[in-house]
């Protein structure tokens, strides 16, 4: 059997595979046991609750989803109470993913959660499309990224992976500077700033106008973005923007990738993630080459 | 509630525009709630990439079915799809009606708002109310049942008109205790001003794009107004049934 463990930043993984934050939750141990995955991304938790944003919140394109939520999350206080408890059940690397709208709001967050037990690492969610002066505007200035992940980097010892947009110039000055900063590890992509219109209303189909594109249409932004991060940083990439089957998982991991999530594809399949599992063992014995060897091995 | 490839068993052309899709399965049979719904997809279909939410239409000798409009690419390709093959079915999942017992009640359809209802009514009978059933529809095209009272819009079958006119006037004479509706936002928003006038309890069944269909993504997010103050809801998990009174409606 092929061997599919493999560390990622502080944490080993007993498998490659994960999921995209805000698109999985412990409503999915209700069809399999989430201890079979590699690690469990929380959705994204702020310091104080957050409504989310005013519906329509979805519209489906022709090759993905477009969503504009807004983050809506129960906050600190109530994820500790009442889900962590519940995750913290599965025998797997169970990471928070985090955002906020500064530096002290990050820290505050990752101080209180650092009390808590069984938490293996913190998404650093700096990019996410649909709420104004927070997560993206993080994201876009190499300076500001290395600011904030260098601050982090001193109060917590845990694995801090640290998410990138692919709305900016150049990922690699991003990448590097959380690299810099001391990110352990980097997750990419996030969405794609995305919009459809309504031609009979000729209104944007979300209400936020602007949304974040995932699924199938993002996935070879999403791997030429891996592929251009892995030339330019040591630490771990979490690879992901569109996977839905074990092929699709290959090509990221040949591109750069040490791990995979899967995002959009569990509102479609479930199981995709289990699958792929599967058929990376599958693939390994067929192909005769240990899981490290693939990695970055794009001829 | 659990995800599930099932072989369709039969396939019931209603017209052009709707059409009933049956699976067997005696677990899946058992475990509905009139309201509840499924999500379904054609795995072979790679587009559109959702699954679609229906309401259970009907359940009868153990086996499942969903009433469906086509209205696009999705409904399209379910109702092209072939007696046999394979379907994926997610559920049952959402919150479904309360059933009231030895009550007045009204039924109130609005076009493939239809859908839910048949199921409901079964269980409306055994809870030993007192039912009546208007249906609304554009044409007779969008006409279920004839042992329903219908309004047309065309005025090509039933009464001439909109169901929540129908409705008006049924309870300017007749005592109700609670309004079972389904269909179109602007009916339920209609029914809702109406229902409020003669203070009759609403239950209404609410439809939108929707992607986890078991409150992960917050995707499916309705305004409701709770304890005086305008919150967001899950159709799919909090939903699809809400009390109508409290769902603050699109102008």
């Amino acid at each position: 059997m092929a061997d599919l463990r493999i560390k990622i930043g502080k944490m080993l993984w007993k498998n490659p595979v994960t999921v995209a934050s805000g698109t999985f939750g412990l409503e999915f141990a209700e069809l399999f046991d989430l201890s079979k995955l590699g690690a469990i991304v929380t959705k994204t938790i702020t310091l104080l609750p957050k409504p989310g944003n005013e519906p329509p919140r979805l519209a489906e394109t022709e090759a993905g989803l477009l969503n504009s939520i807004g983050l809506q999350n129960p906050g600190l206080e109530n994820f500790i109470k009442n889900d962590l408890p519940e995750y913290q059940k599965f025998d797997t690397n169970i990471i928070v993913s985090i955002s906020g709208s500064s530096i002290t709001e990050f820290s505050k967050v990752i101080k209180n959660l650092d009390k808590q037990p069984n938490i293996d690492g913190y998404e650093i969610n700096i990019s996410c499309p649909n709420v104004e002066n927070e997560g993206i505007a993080f994201g876009i200035d190499k300076g500001i990224v290395y600011n904030l992940i260098s601050h982090l980097r001193k109060i917590t010892e845990r694995t801090i992976i640290v998410k990138l947009t692919p709305n900016v110039t150049s990922i690699e000055e991003i990448a590097k500077a959380a690299e810099k900063g001391g990110a352990d590890v980097l997750s990419l992509i996030n969405t794609v700033y995305g919009m459809a219109i309504d031609i009979e209303t000729r209104k944007s189909k979300t209400k936020n106008v602007i949304a974040g594109y995932s699924g199938i249409g993002i996935k070879p932004i999403a791997i030429q973005n891996v592929f251009r991060v892995a030339k330019v940083v040591k630490i771990p990439i979490i690879g992901m923007g569109g996977i839905r089957n074990i092929s699709d998982a290959l090509e990221f991991i040949i591109a750069g990738s040490s791990a995979i999530a899967v995002g959009t594809q569990n509102f479609v399949n479930p199981f995709a993630t289990l699958d792929i599992i599967q058929g990376l063992e599958k693939y390994l014995n067929e192909q005769k080459i240990h899981y490290h060897d693939l990695i970055g091995s794009v001829r | 509630m659990p995800y599930k490839l099932l072989p369709i068993f039969k396939k019931e052309l209603i017209n052009n525009k709707y059409f009933i899709i049956t699976f067997s399965d005696y677990e899946m049979a058992d475990q509905c709630h009139p309201g509840q719904f499924f999500r379904l997809k054609n795995p072979q279909q790679n587009f559109p990439i959702l699954p679609r939410p229906f309401s259970v239409n009907n359940i009868q000798d153990k086996q499942t079915s969903f009433l469906i409009k086509i209205v696009g690419e999705s409904t399209k390709n379910l109702f092209e799809t072939k007696i046999g093959e394979n379907i994926s079915l997610h559920g049952p999942l959402g919150n479904g009606f309360k059933i009231a017992r030895n009550k007045k009640v009204l039924i109130v359809s609005g076009g493939i708002g239809y859908a839910p209802f048949p199921f409901l009514l079964k269980k409306l009978e055994k809870a030993k109310d007192e039912i009546v059933f208007f249906h609304g529809g554009k044409s007779s095209d969008d006409i279920f049942s004839a042992n329903v009272i219908n309004f047309t819009e065309d005025g090509s079958v039933g009464k001439k008109g909109l169901v929540t006119d129908g409705v008006e006037q049924f309870l300017q004479k007749n005592q109700v205790d609670i309004v079972y509706a389904c269909g179109p936002q602007i009916m339920l928003k209609k029914l809702t001003e109406i229902c409020k006038q003669f203070n009759v309890d609403l239950q209404v069944s609410l439809e939108t794009i929707m992607a986890c269909g078991i409150g992960v993504c917050c995707g499916c997010a309705i305004r409701i107004v709770e304890n005086g103050k305008m919150v967001y809801k899950k159709v799919c998990k909090d939903g699809p049934v809400f009390d109508g009174y409290t769902v603050v409606w699109d102008e």
